[in-house]
């Protein structure tokens, strides 16, 4: 079954078959096998269809920067579905489902291939050219075809069921990738004793080491030194090794972002274990031993599948013992494919020819290569290739100066390019770090650095195992050193290594006519050569223009193979050099990431935070319906069999007005002002004159920002001289205190007073309704709650229910109250005794929708709701809380600001429906006259608006232009298909002076 | 992820424990009352907002719980320094010139 | 031995609620430190992360004028009426654990950004639990105490559960 399988040959366990599925049929892999591997070792060179043109498509590379293979895999249930998974990275095991994608009805056979049929029609700049008109074919037409057309696998359609987790780490060096130049960094920086972690995306550490077996180090086989080399790492207690982890993101002050892969590779995980974890690592140093990515070269049907990167057909070779096929040709401008070539025959493969545009190979590669009994074809190009779904020969031409002479076709199952090595800049470039152009080696590399880092290796275009092991163990000494360790860099004795040069080409030449050609630059995104160049005589000018008009790089892969092809193409095209053009921005992630590892623990229960009160409890079980209010739930109301919320709040709202209701008020924000200038501090935070108020006495307090607009409100009652006990809005509370400590620590420092948040130390209980003072009294102890003795706005200490309390009497409903605080580990023992004692009374639990009703039939206002930021004391009517003899509160100066005084703002008013059953919707905009022509002008909306059971009919309130001028005027609300005529009038509905609190 | 310098905790700590709290140096008026609307504007609402080095604001919330000043480049995103509230607006050119 | 005790030793970490102890919030200038220390008999460490044991009390600075005042039940600390200050209760705002084991800095590296490492046996700081504020105290190598205000603490809760069946799993 694994013809393409040389026993014993690679790192895989030869001893342990796997078992998968690809589009349902059953591969035999082996332990150790990446999907790409094990389908290549039975002869499977066509793994997907390409995004646009569905050409078919096979495996690319050997890493996570593969193009081509994409697949879907699922990992035991239906909901354990992944889409777009590289299978050059995805391991196997006994069980693993993978399918092919975006293709229709199969691999083999797909209809959406007509798109390469229609390839004219879908060049550079299709989406702007194309679907421009008529707009309306947009929704119906265009779209759909798009989605059906392009695009990659089908995204997951349930929920997914795996947890992820993240973790703070911090080290002294964290060293990216390891490969020969990673290991020597974590050598020498571990060897001095730094905290290292050393991180790899592979299964396997080793990077170049585990293709390149021939080499010895220091006297040892390359895999023997490796295994020491781990041995060792692994053995210290200041090392830390990550394989299967990419490093995703690098961040400001030198912090790398890590995903773990933990389970995908497994047949059954342990329970509770994450599938992969975020690390977030803050290093005094990093590291970059990412290596160098193979180019591919850009030549006519450069995409047929067999076609693929000489340096991946020597991993599959190498690491999982895999011919890629029986009869290869190698198309080359660097030495390393030779040194392939030679691995490959060497393995038993008849290696057909090897095309190498350089007439000036070196002759020992020549040679060699004669002796293989491979024909060197040097002074060569190729020109096309053939064969539908798996590359069957290739046309060979020889070249001189400009003149490509007529070819010839060898016969092929396999054509292995190298355009070269590009260094992997990505992380680099994530830091802003400048890169400069490298004529020798034709290479962007690596130039002022902006974080603590140190590149190594072929990262910083280094070519060879050698050099890369001494600049590593370099990097890791400095980086060492610069994290405060003595540390040293060793040497390596190497031998066996193939370093080799090469030269930089744009396309292939060819004697045909380049603008037939389907070159392809970026595989994912199916952009051609003729594509840039067509981008660039449209007149795109910027690499960055170019990128966006064609998508080359712009696909998941982020042009880790097209981007410098892509350059050098456009910069002929614009007869720029290279450099001036310049490189379009790599940005994180480094490889495609799950949202899962991103959001981390933010799922399920634990996706924001839920705040409850110490009375949650109790609401739950009484089946109370919540809402969230800021980061609490709130029980909004308490419905009973057969009511819907419209019933509960009203049997609600009777229930206050009429007995007594008990209301959960723990939310309210509360701040402790303590300090012998604390009465001058609220005098300066607060429109309200505090210093006269007497101890035990409450007052409302108004909050404005310095622009003069209301942020807060709430009651404060002065406990002492020196102690004030202030109330926020739920959602203000923090935001006040802030607000606070601001103008304290930074504009009168020299006040000697101090904030305390007690929000969370008190329970509050507000009790509301006639009833109120005859369920409390009997169980207040120290305190006289005579209207005379505690009168309305009044606060003490004493003791309710045995319980040390502070006792607030405030009415937020227009009936006789009290808001009870005390600790609150005792809250809910206060509410259960409330409750039984108020059985007697005719108690009745209310939500935060009935209390939004009663105080709106009193017109109290909600901040954030009847306010929006934008709203004076004038404008809520609510001038009364000025206090007008003091020279100065926040805010008060922009109080006279013109824009503040002038006509046309917008006014706080009452809002009575011609029909008092219509109730309007909160956010309805208002007019003035409705027979006007569309768009008729608003000059205001709907803030606040319900059903008063107490009137019997539909309340608002609104912010209207002048709105204070245009009592008992009527104007229009437009609703879908009618429009509502209302009145306007005060906000005071009910009870409008107040007899009912004085009881 | 920033790493910023409390100037009284005197540690390098992760910006998940800090806020950002506007433009530095900018002082309530002491009699906002004897301000013209333009003077009251521009306090209000004018901030420099520079492409390079920028006072700024920030505050320890989740440790000590103050305000400090910083002096950050908008372009690079570094800090060049941070000092306690209240101290004076640094002379970078000074301190340039005694590094030199 | 219950599952989930067996699950806590595999993670080698163990996360307990601890009873309310009296604690207050307190606030005073730094020079009038001298007159505080005298009257609270307690040596009321100045440097933030500080943190100073009399007997049944224990101040841990939190910021240049505030320290965590904790005290035995029935305590009443009192600082004299004309020495400028605030003494504010806070007993209930918060909820406090011990989290301890060879790997509970590990677990509390799951929420906590700052370097643990750099927080040595015998200090605390106020910090952050992923969004959650939190007052953090290493009272020795392998045992801290993690404070949250009490609406805070399910939450919080909630994942060190997580955090500590992760740890336990071994991946
Ligand atoms: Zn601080």
């Amino acid at each position: 079954m694994s013809r393409y399988r040389i026993p014993g040959k690679g790192r895989i366990d030869h001893a342990r078959p796997v078992r998968f599925t690809f589009d349902g049929r059953v591969i035999e892999g082996r332990q150790g096998d990446t999907v790409a591997s094990a389908l290549l070792a039975s002869g499977i060179h066509l793994m997907g269809r390409s995004f646009k043109y569905h050409r078919p498509r096979g495996v690319v590379s050997a890493g996570s920067e593969e193009p081509n293979a994409l697949i879907g895999t699922q990992r035991g249930g239906p909901d354990r579905f992944e889409p777009n998974t590289r299978a050059t990275m995805q391991e196997v095991w006994d069980g693993l489902t993978t399918e092919s994608q975006n293709k229709w009805p199969s691999l083999a056979f797909d209809l959406g291939a007509i798109n390469d049929r229609l390839y004219m029609l879908f060049s550079a700049g299709f989406y702007y050219k194309t679907f421009m008109w008529p707009k309306a074919f947009w929704d119906k037409v265009y779209e759909p075809f798009i989605r059906r057309a392009a695009g990659l696998g089908r995204s997951p359609a349930l929920p997914d069921p795996d947890h992820y987790a993240s973790r703070n780490l911090h080290c002294d060096v964290l060293i990216v990738g390891a490969g020969p130049a990673g290991l020597a960094a974590a050598l020498s920086a571990a060897r001095a004793g730094a905290q290292v972690v050393l991180v790899d995306e592979h299964a396997e550490m080793g990077g170049t080491l585990l293709s390149e077996p021939q080499l010895r180090i220091d006297g040892a086989g390359a895999w023997d030194w490796l295994a020491a080399t781990l041995a060792e790492l692994s053995a210290l207690p200041n090392v830390r090794l990550m394989s299967r982890t990419t490093a995703i993101g690098y961040y400001h002050e030198n912090m790398v972002g890590l995903c773990q892969r933990l389970t995908d590779h497994l047949a059954s995980p342990p329970a509770d274990a994450p599938r992969e974890r975020l690390w977030r690592v803050r290093a005094k140093q990093v590291v970059l031993a990412q290596g160098a990515i193979e180019k591919p070269l850009v030549f006519d049907g450069n995409d047929r599948p067999g076609v693929m990167l000489s340096g991946a057909a020597q991993t599959f070779l190498h690491r999982f013992g895999v011919k890629v096929g029986d009869r290869p040709v190698v198309v080359t401008v660097h030495d390393s494919a030779w040194h392939t070539a030679f691995d490959l025959a060497a393995a038993g493969m008849k290696v057909a020819a090897i095309v190498d545009l350089r007439n000036d190979v070196a002759p020992a590669l020549v040679q060699q290569a004669r002796t293989l009994g491979i024909e060197p074809l040097p002074g060569h190009t190729v020109t096309g290739t053939t064969g539908r779904l798996r590359v069957a020969s290739v046309r060979v031409a020889a070249v001189s100066g400009s003149q490509v002479a007529s070819g010839r076709r060898i016969a092929c199952d396999a054509l292995l390019m190298c355009g070269g090595w590009t260094p992997s800049l990505h992380l680099f470039s994530h830091t802003k770090g400048s890169l400069r152009w490298d004529a020798e080696t034709g290479a962007f590399l690596p130039d002022r650095k902006t974080e603590a880092c140190q590149i190594a290796g072929a990262g910083r275009g280094l070519w060879g195992v050698a050099a890369a092991l001494d600049d590593g163990a370099k990097a890791g000494a400095l980086a060492a050193s610069a994290a405060g360790r003595v540390a040293g860099a060793g040497t390596f004795a190497v031998s066996g290594d193939r370093p080799g040069r090469g030269v930089v080409v744009r396309e292939l030449p060819t004697d045909g006519n380049p603008g037939r050609a389907k070159a392809f630059v970026d595989y994912q995104n199916d952009v051609t050569a003729k594509d840039i160049r067509l981008a660039v005589r449209e007149g795109m000018r910027s690499i960055e223009h170019v990128k966006r008009y064609t998508t080359n790089g712009m696909a998941t892969d982020q042009g880790k193979l097209s981007n410098i092809n892509g350059l050098m193409i456009a910069s002929e095209a614009l007869q720029k050099p290279a450099p001036e053009v310049g490189l379009t921005t790599f940005r994180p992630p480094y490889t495609p990431t799950s949202f899962g590892a991103l959001a981390g623990y933010h799922k399920d229960d634990h996706f924001e935070v839920t705040r409850r009160t110490p009375i949650d409890a109790w609401a739950d079980a009484q089946g109370a319906v919540f809402e969230p209010v800021a980061l609490w739930r709130r029980a909004r109301y308490f419905p009973r069999a057969g009511e819907d919320m419209h019933k509960a709040v009203a049997r609600e709202c009777r229930a206050v007005r009429s007995a007594v209701g008990m209301f959960d008020a723990s939310t309210l924000g509360k701040i402790e002002v303590v300090g012998p200038d604390a009465a001058t501090f609220l005098e300066r935070m607060y429109t309200n004159p505090w210093a006269k108020l007497q101890p035990g006495r409450c007052r409302y307090g108004l909050l404005l920002g310095e622009d003069g607009f209301i942020r807060d409100d709430g009651v404060i009652g002065r406990l002492a001289d020196d102690r004030f006990h202030v109330t926020t809005t739920t959602g203000g509370a923090a935001r006040v205190l802030n607000m606070m400590e601001d103008y304290l620590q930074t504009e009168w420092p020299d006040l000697n007073v101090w904030l305390t948040s007690t929000t969370e130390q008190w329970a509050v209980v507000a009790l509301q309704g006639p009833n109120a003072r005859k369920l409390l009294e009997p169980l207040v102890e120290g305190l006289d709650l005579s209207d005379a003795a505690f009168p309305h706005m009044a606060v003490a200490e004493c003791t309710v229910a045995g319980f040390l309390a502070r006792l607030f009497r405030v009415s937020f409903t227009g009936e006789l109250g009290f808001e009870i605080n005390v600790p609150a580990r005792h809250g809910r023992a206060l509410w259960d005794l409330l409750w039984q004692a108020g059985q007697a009374h005719g108690v009745t639990a209310y939500g935060t929708e009935a209390m939004h009703v009663l105080r709106a039939e009193k017109g109290f206002i909600i901040v954030g709701q009847d306010t929006d930021g934008t709203v004076t004391p004038q404008d809520a009517g609510l001038t009364w809380a000025i206090g007008k003899a003091k020279p100065d509160f926040v805010g008060k100066r922009s109080l006279m600001r013109p824009d503040i005084v002038a006509r046309g703002r917008k006014q706080l008013v009452g809002l009575l429906t011609d029909d008092p059953a219509t109730v309007l919707e909160e956010g309805a905009q208002i007019v003035a006259d409705p027979s006007k022509p569309l768009p008729m002008r608003m000059i205001g909306h709907v803030t606040s608006s319900y059903w008063s059971e107490a009137l019997g009919r539909s309340i608002a309130m609104a912010l209207i232009e002048d709105g204070h001028d245009l009592q008992g005027k009527t104007l229009h609300v437009p609703m879908e298909g009618r429009t509502i005529a209302a009145r306007v009038s005060g906000v005071t509905f009910y009870d409008p002076e107040g007899q009912r609190l004085k009881v | 992820m920033l790493l910023i310098h409390c100037p009284y905790c005197e540690e390098t700590l992760p910006e998940a424990e800090f806020a950002y709290a506007g433009e530095a140096h900018i002082a309530r008026p002491a009699d906002p009352m004897a301000l013209s609307d333009e003077e009251w504007r521009d306090f209000l609402f004018i901030r420099s907002n520079p492409r390079g080095t920028h006072f700024e604001r920030w505050r320890h919330l989740h440790g000590c719980g103050r305000f400090f000043n910083a002096v950050r480049d908008t372009v690079t995103d570094k800090f060049q320094m941070t000092y306690k509230a209240g101290l004076p607006r640094p002379d970078l050119s000074a301190m340039k010139e005694a590094a030199e | 031995m219950t599952t989930h005790d067996r699950e806590f030793r595999a993670a080698g970490v163990t996360v307990g609620e601890l009873a309310p102890r009296l604690r207050f919030s307190l606030r005073l200038r730094p020079d009038n430190l001298p007159q505080a220390r005298l009257a609270l008999g307690l040596d009321l460490p100045e440097k933030i992360g500080g943190l100073v044991t009399a007997g049944q009390r224990r101040a841990l600075c939190l910021g240049p004028d505030e320290w965590m005042l904790d005290c035995a039940e029935g305590d009443r600390p009192a600082l004299p009426a004309g020495l400028p200050h605030a003494l504010v209760e806070v007993t209930d705002r918060e909820v406090t654990w011990r989290i301890s084991g060879p790997r509970a800095a590990e677990l509390l590296s799951i929420g906590i950004a700052r370097d643990l490492a750099a927080l040595s046996p015998g200090k605390g700081c106020r910090t952050a639990f992923g969004s959650v504020q939190a007052v953090l105290l290493r009272e020795g190598e392998d045992s801290f105490t993690l404070s949250v205000w009490r609406s805070f603490a399910s939450h919080v809760a909630g994942l060190l559960a997580i955090g500590q069946r992760e740890l336990a799993c071994g991946l």
